[in-house]
């Protein structure tokens, strides 16, 4: 049952981003008033969403660690695998966001950047866990895990703080917004479903995606257990 | 007015092939990572010398 | 709990009056900071007024990343924080201590620049100077225990000079913007500060509560 589901899932992925391809490119129409370049939408909004919804998968996995890290040690390490996971991925999905945006951006209102509330939210987000993972990186020893879900939460609770200070901001010095009325801009059913089919595609994308890399987390801390072992039954 | 279609259908492309570029090398990324975990527990499976 | 907290705080104090290597280096770095401003920016008439707040609080930053990366590196040298993680008293009022006197060394710092900021800058307070009283240390008091707290998580790293600043300006971010938008309200006249103050105390008391409650953690991790 297992093997069927794995090698189905990646195959129905495949044929929902052909769909959404197809949807994105020959279908749906162009935008009345921003044209053929309006089309990057449906590859950049379901990446943001993906990118958002991996960052909050992150930060449970770091909360999950810190709660379990000393009664269920195991339980403890999945959490870590999934925040690591989450983390990774979600920053691979933001990358997506923040280089499709501005060229979306250049195209459809004349500048690459705006430092309105929400690009500067993805931007802070995306440095964010690129210093978590630094840190991942960087930090030694079995203690790393507390230290990097402890960052995590630190930077999951800013991040909120950013969009609002930043919304304050440009309340009293207005400066351009990005795709303020891409949203109303979707009036066109043909336009909302084609979205809604890349969305799902890009979900399983970045499902797929996560799950490998949980796994290759999961490996990975298996073989360090060992090792970890073996080095001290060798100093015994 | 045809010069601007063009553009617009270059930053398309070009929006499009970052993000599968991005992606791919992603995912071609976690597949050295895939293999390298295999090798390590292939050699920790192996009875030791 | 307030006798541990005056013990390390008297301690830090007394050890940084007898060398004062982290407000000397701080001072230096911070007008270094503002001497690379002046001549990248140009600074003049009104546009002098309006950069004064975020070249203030970047070089503040900058001065302050340097004193907080060896903040930890002397406990570590002398064992104290094996003696902390032994004795009964919890972790927190180590890391209090620690904010308190870095908050008090950054403070000498501004304080001793705001001349030199009036003078390059040629600047004259347009709306409520005393406001500034305000505004500055609650921006300190941001930078300094995000940071006091983010040093001691990065000691362990192998880059930690490098790691402490990397995780603490995105995370700093917000507070930065109010301590900007405010000093430079304040120093313009152009709009109310009092919202970026608002947000400012906010930002602190959430941060400094998360800080403390999740410090033990950090310092006792194995």
């Amino acid at each position: 049952m297992k093997k069927v589901l794995l090698t189905l899932f990646p195959l129905v992925t495949v044929l929902l981003m052909v769909q959404g391809y197809h949807q994105a490119i020959y279908v749906a129409p162009d935008d009345a008033m921003q044209g053929y370049v309006f089309r990057i939408i449906y590859y950049h909004v379901p990446s943001a969403s993906v990118a958002f919804l991996f960052f909050f998968i992150s930060l449970i996995g770091s909360v999950g660690f810190l709660a379990f890290r000393r009664s269920s040690p195991n339980r403890a390490q999945i959490a870590d695998a999934w925040a690591l996971a989450g983390a990774e991925v979600g920053v691979v999905f933001c990358t997506v966001v923040l280089t499709t945006g501005p060229l979306w951006g250049r195209r459809a209102w004349g500048i690459w950047w705006t430092w309105d509330a929400r690009l500067t939210t993805t931007l802070v987000l995306w440095l964010i866990y690129v210093s978590y993972l630094l840190l991942r990186r960087f930090a030694a020893g079995p203690q790393m895990q507390t230290l990097a879900a402890v960052l995590g939460i630190f930077g999951a609770l800013d991040v909120p703080i950013v969009y609002m200070s930043n919304r304050w901001w440009r309340t009293q010095h207005p400066a351009p917004v990005f795709g303020g009325d891409q949203d109303s801009g979707m009036k066109d059913p043909t336009m909302v479903h084609a979205l809604l089919w890349n969305m799902l595609a890009w979900f399983c994308w970045g499902m797929l995606v996560l799950f490998l890399r949980y796994q290759v987390e999961r490996r990975h801390q298996q073989y360090a257990a060992i090792e970890a072992r073996e080095a001290l039954e060798a100093s015994a | 007015m045809d010069e601007r279609n063009i553009l617009d259908h270059q930053f398309v492309v070009a929006a499009y092939t970052v993000t599968w570029v991005i992606q791919l090398g992603y995912l071609a990324y976690l597949g050295l990572k895939w293999r390298s975990e295999k090798r390590n527990a292939e050699r920790k499976s192996r009875p030791a010398r | 709990m307030s006798s541990t907290l005056w013990t390390h705080l008297a301690k830090d104090l007394r050890i940084e009056w007898r060398s004062k290597d982290a407000i000397n280096s701080m001072l230096f770095f911070a007008l270094l900071v503002v001497v690379l401003f002046s001549i990248s920016f140009d600074p003049r008439g009104a546009f002098a007024q309006q950069i004064a707040g975020g070249v203030l609080c970047v070089a503040t930053m900058f001065a302050s990343v340097s004193a907080l990366n060896q903040a930890w590196a002397r406990e570590i040298r002398h064992q104290v924080m094996d003696a902390q993680r032994m004795a009964p008293a919890s972790g927190a009022e180590l890391f209090l201590a620690k904010v308190l006197a870095n908050f008090l060394f950054v403070s000498i710092v501004q304080v001793a620049l705001a001349p030199v900021f009036l003078v390059m800058y040629n600047l004259r307070v347009a709306g409520q100077a005393w406001l500034l009283a305000l505004v500055l240390p609650l921006g300190t008091w941001a930078l300094v225990a995000n940071g006091t707290f983010f040093a001691a998580l990065a000691i362990r790293s192998r880059n930690r000079e490098l790691l402490l600043p990397l995780i603490l300006f995105p995370i700093f971010l917000p507070a930065l913007l109010g301590m900007v938008q405010a000093t430079t309200s304040i120093l313009t006249g152009d709009s109310d500060p009092w919202l970026w103050i608002k947000m400012l105390t906010g930002y602190d008391i959430i941060f400094t509560t998360v800080s403390l409650l999740l410090f033990d953690v950090v310092f006792h991790a194995e």
